[in-house]
């Protein structure tokens, strides 16, 4: 116990470098933080680099010799500081993001307070200690089985190993492998009409969005509510499934009774 | 729904060209100015958009809507059989329900009334990173806020690198930045993808 004890300070004084170089090299995400609604706005960014500052100390402090009691307890109370200022954040200001170390947008979260609690919980351990860490021996490798679990709360470190095990896991079985299907979506269609001579045609008639459409045998059909000379009109495209050249698609404008108004691909094909 | 049916069968032959013209002036030619000379009045310059409403379904009379804009406004709303209705996909005017969120466009009426031409319940339209896909949704990063992406069978279409949309998904990868447009579900997070762009 004594020599786990003794290990702690290299860890925490390692994360609060790590914790301090973030906020030296962004101090801009103190305005993402609660600290504005905490400080006021024009405090904002010299408190995040005070508080950066006090961080770089502690950890000098922990990791360089002598080893004395009140660097755990300067760590104690800064972590506790942060915890504290974690909750406030998520209660306060749910959008505001963490600002622990280096640029994330994500608000808050329950991994960012775990992970402010187990440095709590570390640096409590650390003020057990009697020793510096450089004379814990074997005690330091239980470090990195702590090492990795600060990690894995750590968001900022997520795209360095979570998602390439979650790229991995899809590449073995995606969730979407039998979706193909000869369908085609409608918004494939609609794209088809909006560039095909037909819908230039009567563009400046249609005056809603997609109202209806239907598949029969090999067309699909699309509506539009139109206007043609002051009368309630629709305008009805004919999107053929098989020829995917533009000038294939039809309109024709068909008015309330059922009579076709106009039907430009007709002037065209009759010149 | 028989007449929807008559309606569909006449509107595919006139489209197909079985069915004749009205009459021969009707096959003049249509510059684009004569129709544009037919459209509504314009918003004047600094003013709200008299012709577009958006907005909380708040209650609903009938076709009847009343709509509470973000800004405060209140908008009464009509809906017709004529009016298109964007919900995840086109649908019909009885799905525009209390609580939904709503863009329309239409006329505005003298009485003070909307008469809506086109409506779009819902409808969103976010930049994302895909941070997870599972069988109950992808999981969506818009700027820090987590969104939950629904696949609807059917409905869901992909475009990959602005190729022509298809149903098939398995080509969306975790890490990949996208575009959806999609439905809310209203007071979630969640919602129900219409088309994801992304890259693969």
């Amino acid at each position: 116990m004594g020599t786990l004890a003794a290990a702690q300070p290299l860890l925490i004084g390692l994360l609060l470098l790590w914790s301090s170089y973030g906020k030296f090299a962004d101090p801009q995400q103190a305005d993402r933080t609660a600290l504005p609604r905490l400080v006021g706005d024009s405090r904002a960014k010299p408190v995040y680099q005070a508080v950066a500052v006090v961080e770089a100390l502690i950890a000098l402090a922990l990791l360089l010799p002598p080893s004395w009691a009140i660097e755990a307890f300067a760590a104690v109370a800064l972590s506790a500081g942060f915890t504290g200022f974690l909750v406030y954040s998520k209660v306060v200001v749910p959008e505001a993001s963490c600002g622990c170390a280096g640029k994330s947008a994500k608000p808050v979260g329950n991994r960012a307070i775990a992970r402010a609690l187990l440095l709590l919980a570390t640096a409590g351990l650390a003020t057990t200690a009697s020793t510096g860490w450089w004379s814990a021996g074997a005690g330091v490798l239980v470090l990195v089985v702590e090492a990795v679990a600060f990690a894995m709360l750590s968001a900022e470190l997520d795209r360095y190993w979570l998602l390439p095990l979650r790229r991995f896991r899809i590449r073995l079985s995606h969730p979407y492998a039998g979706t193909a299907s000869d369908d085609t979506p409608l918004v494939a269609t609609q794209r088809r009409v909006l560039l095909s001579p037909a819908y230039r045609a009567v563009d400046g008639l249609l005056r809603s969005d997609i109202h209806d459409y239907w598949d029969d045998e090999d067309w699909r059909f699309v509506s539009y509510a139109a206007r043609y000379d002051g009368r309630r009109a629709t305008a009805v495209f004919a999107v053929p499934h098989q020829d995917s050249t533009p000038a294939a698609i039809r309109v024709a404008v068909v008015d309330e009774e059922g009579l076709t108004l106009y039907r430009p691909t007709m002037l065209a094909t009759t010149g | 729904m028989t007449s929807t049916m008559d309606r569909r069968s006449l509107l595919s032959r006139a489209a197909l060209g079985a069915t004749g013209l009205v009459a021969a002036t009707a096959m003049g030619s249509l510059a684009p100015e004569t129709a544009f000379a037919a459209t509504q009045q314009f918003a004047d310059a600094g003013q709200p958009d008299p012709n577009f409403a958006e907005g909380l379904i708040m209650g609903r009379n009938q076709d009847l809507l009343q709509v509470q804009g973000s800004d405060g406004r209140l908008h009464r709303i009509q809906l017709t059989g004529v009016t298109s209705v964007w919900k995840l996909r086109p649908t019909t005017i009885d799905q525009a329900r209390i609580g939904d969120g709503l863009y329309a466009r239409g006329v505005l009426l003298p009485d003070g009334i909307l008469a809506a031409e086109a409506i779009w319940v819902n409808i969103v339209n976010l930049t994302v990173a895909i941070t997870a896909i599972g069988r109950n949704g992808v999981q969506l990063d818009h700027h820090g806020q987590k969104v939950v992406g629904h696949v609807q069978s059917g409905t869901t279409a992909a475009v990959y690198n602005g190729t022509p949309a298809v149903s098939d998904l398995s080509m969306l990868k975790v890490g990949r930045h996208a575009q959806v447009i999609g439905a809310w579900r209203p007071g979630t997070n969640e919602i129900d993808i219409a088309t994801i762009y992304t890259s693969n």
